[in-house]
């Protein structure tokens, strides 16, 4: 019943907010009102899930395991701090001296339409039961966020917004290749019961032919690897990213891509008995790998600051597939907690990016010096979210990296170990450099004050705060260890 | 169904060669009436519900609204700037032919039915040839088309191969088309208020 309610809730905040009935003052209380109670339900959920970790909740067209509520945790998280940051953010960015959006009037309904709904989508994504509507959810949350992305109408992010559907599109339908090749694959092994239902599939999955589910395999991969954001077919997602309002740009960057890899684990999780461990793990791996090596290059050249943190994301996800791609129990459970760590973190960078911008009204890094002392509110977030995203002690993503690179070695891969520590270092030296040239120095440039308000500040250091106790006390907390471990198991599918 | 390959055919040759809006949509439209009627007609040996519901949604979404979105975004366009950056078509053409045989000769390698292999020949060819237009077209609507025409290539092998997705991912699947050449409309009619162009190779400015 309480799925009914998470999922409920934020389409009708969506439906009332896009009619533009409430007041301003109304539409900002019911809109944290909306996220907290869905939060609310979700850590519910989740804590009576991990009291009986072996019993998936099957209603209608969902299924819920543990995977899946690891996964409505990270989203539903995002959603809290979207909720609880947009009102200072859509304030700061229709202010009549500065703001971008200055020049129009009643967007906020609009806005607020669209980002809950692409909330909504997302968290379908994470909840139903087939691969076919998984299929039709990801495609979704293609179409909402692209509205998002195009959301200020200027000639760039039209641009990010035109690439960003047309690349995402076609990938997603070789995905969409993919799944009828595995449905074509399921109707000859195991007749018509339920049609591409993922449990059933799991269940049966080794009674598949070897070379269907191979080839169901590689559009997938492909499909799903485009949404990803995995090189090579990565193109829309720095563009995106970089364009889109920043809140938009957090929840793309902290939870679309990861509820795509999400879908192409639960897809792998069938295919995996009948083609193999070997082929698998060195797809992810490969790209992986391959799209950490093309970020590099590219931050360090960068001249916008949203572009970086989104070739950052791009790091990300390749130690993501990689890490996943080992298919170690620990390197599951170090990716996991690494999406998760990542999440918050890249969102509240995401938002100092924001805030960065506004203040001094331009994107470019290579102008903006002495923020510590033109806005040293700001500097500080911006300090912190970085030495958090680049994985230093002791913020949440040391440890989840530390993990990742750890179970490199365990799995007897220490040259790929060697490669992505050297990879992750040159990210290190890029980010670090960038960042410090805009903290330190002479200002150069007339700041708008320090525009980052209380409640605002108080969240970021919360999603901060969380991240890294969490991840340092993974298995001492209640509930956490148990997820994790339950939904790396998942992910793991039947190898040991 | 042995004519409805060669209709098929036929219309997706003429979409390579077409320059014009208006009638490339109309190409589209064509193209998927097409697909309805092999729907109706796959559909028939499964059952009447089996075949009405996916042949009067792929008449009423991709006959009827697509077009008539896109025939009218078309009308408001103002293309004052014009810029004729495509290539000879030509070439698009030749590629087509090149993709149909591709698909025979994988046809051939996995199908022993002809009528079948004619159809997957057909799919194939929709499919490179919708990336083709995608990638040699400038123009955003003509873009537009060479999406369609892969999404409705997928969408006939897919009869094919499992006669039909399961109807709740099928009824998505249309959704998903729906909001997509919806939200394709507005972008490129935001596009034409603020370059003044549908063409797409004026957007160049995102970079490394």
């Amino acid at each position: 019943m309480e799925l009914y309610y998470i999922l409920g809730l934020p389409l009708l905040f969506a439906v009332v907010a896009a009619t533009n009935m409430l007041g301003l003052k109304l539409l900002h209380i019911a809109d944290r009102l909306t996220a907290t109670v869905v939060f609310g339900l979700i850590l519910h959920m989740a804590a009576e899930f991990a009291a009986h970790p072996h019993e998936p909740i099957r209603q209608g067209f969902f299924y819920v395991d543990s995977l899946s509520i690891w996964m409505l945790v990270i989203v539903g998280a995002l959603y809290l701090a979207f909720a609880w940051t947009s009102k200072a953010y859509l304030e700061r960015d229709t202010n009549i001296r500065y703001g971008y959006l200055r020049r129009f009037t009643h967007l906020e309904g609009r806005f607020y339409a669209l980002s809950h709904l692409f909330v909504w989508t997302m968290m379908l994504v994470v909840t139903v039961d087939s691969l076919g509507l998984m299929w039709v959810t990801i495609e979704a949350t293609t179409l909402v966020s692209a509205l998002l992305v195009a959301f200020k109408f200027t000639r760039t992010s039209l641009e990010a917004a035109w690439k960003y559907v047309m690349v995402c599109t076609v990938g997603i339908c070789l995905a969409l290749l993919g799944t009828i090749i595995l449905y074509y694959g399921q109707l000859q092994a195991m007749g018509d019961v339920l049609p591409l239902n993922w449990e059933f599939m799991k269940v049966h999955a080794d009674m598949l032919d070897h070379d269907v589910a191979k080839l169901a395999f590689c559009f997938l991969f492909v499909g799903y690897g485009t949404k990803i954001g995995l090189a090579p077919m990565h193109a829309w997602l720095p563009d995106a990213h970089s364009e889109a309002p920043a809140l938009t740009s957090g929840l793309l960057s902290g939870a679309l891509c990861i509820c795509a890899l999400y879908v192409l684990l639960r897809a792998t999780a069938i295919v995996m008995p009948v083609v193999g461990l070997d082929f698998i793990s060195s797809m992810y791996v490969g790209f992986g790998l391959l799209t950490i090596a093309l970020a590099v290059p590219f931050v360090v050249v960068q001249r916008d600051v949203k572009r970086m943190l989104a070739y950052s994301s791009m790091e990300n996800f390749g130690l993501l597939a990689a890490g996943f791609g080992l298919f170690m129990p620990l390197a599951a459970e170090a990716s996991l907690l690494h999406m998760f760590n990542h999440a918050l973190v890249k969102y509240m960078l995401f938002y100092t990016a924001g805030t960065i911008m506004e203040t001094y009204a331009t994107k470019n890094m290579m102008r903006i010096h002495g923020m510590m002392q033109q806005a040293p509110k700001t500097a500080m977030f911006w300090l912190l979210g970085i030495v958090g995203i680049l994985g230093m002690p002791p913020m949440g993503v040391f440890f989840s990296k530390f993990y990742i690179i750890a179970s490199f070695f365990q799995a007897h891969h220490p040259y790929l170990g060697i490669l992505a520590l050297v990879l992750l270092a040159g990210m290190l030296i890029g980010i670090l450099y960038h960042a410090m040239r805009m903290l330190g120095g002479k200002p150069t440039r007339k700041a708008a004050g320090e525009l980052m308000g209380r409640l605002d500040s108080c969240v970021l250091l919360l999603m901060l705060a969380v991240s890294g106790v969490v991840s340092a006390f993974a298995y001492e907390l209640p509930y956490v260890g148990t997820l994790l471990t339950e939904a790396a198991k998942v992910v793991m599918g039947g190898v040991q | 169904m042995e004519y409805l390959v060669v209709l098929l055919l036929a219309v997706v040759y003429f979409q390579t060669r077409v320059m014009e809006l208006k009638r490339s949509v109309v190409c589209l439209m064509a193209q998927s009436a097409i697909i309805a009627c092999a729907c109706l007609l796959a559909g028939l040996n499964h059952g009447l519900m089996h075949a009405l519901i996916p042949f009067a949604l792929t008449l009423g979404v991709k006959v009827l609204f697509i077009p008539m979105a896109m025939l009218k975004l078309i009308k408001r366009i103002t293309d004052e700037r014009e810029i004729f950056s495509d290539i000879n078509v030509n070439y698009s053409t030749m590629a087509a032919a090149a993709f149909l045989v591709f698909g025979y000769v994988l046809g051939s390698r996995f199908m022993l039915d002809p009528l079948a292999r004619d159809f997957f020949a057909a799919t194939i060819m929709m499919i490179m040839t919708g990336l083709a237009l995608m990638v040699m077209r400038k123009r955003a609507i003509l873009q537009m088309c060479g999406l369609i025409t892969l999404e409705n290539g997928i969408y006939l092998l897919g009869l094919i191969i499992t006669e039909g997705l399961p109807l709740v991912v099928e009824l998505g699947v249309f959704l998903d088309v729906l909001i997509a050449v919806v939200v394709l409309v507005i972008l490129t009619n935001r596009m034409s208020l603020s370059f003044m162009t549908t063409d797409t190779t004026v957007m160049r400015k995102l970079k490394g």
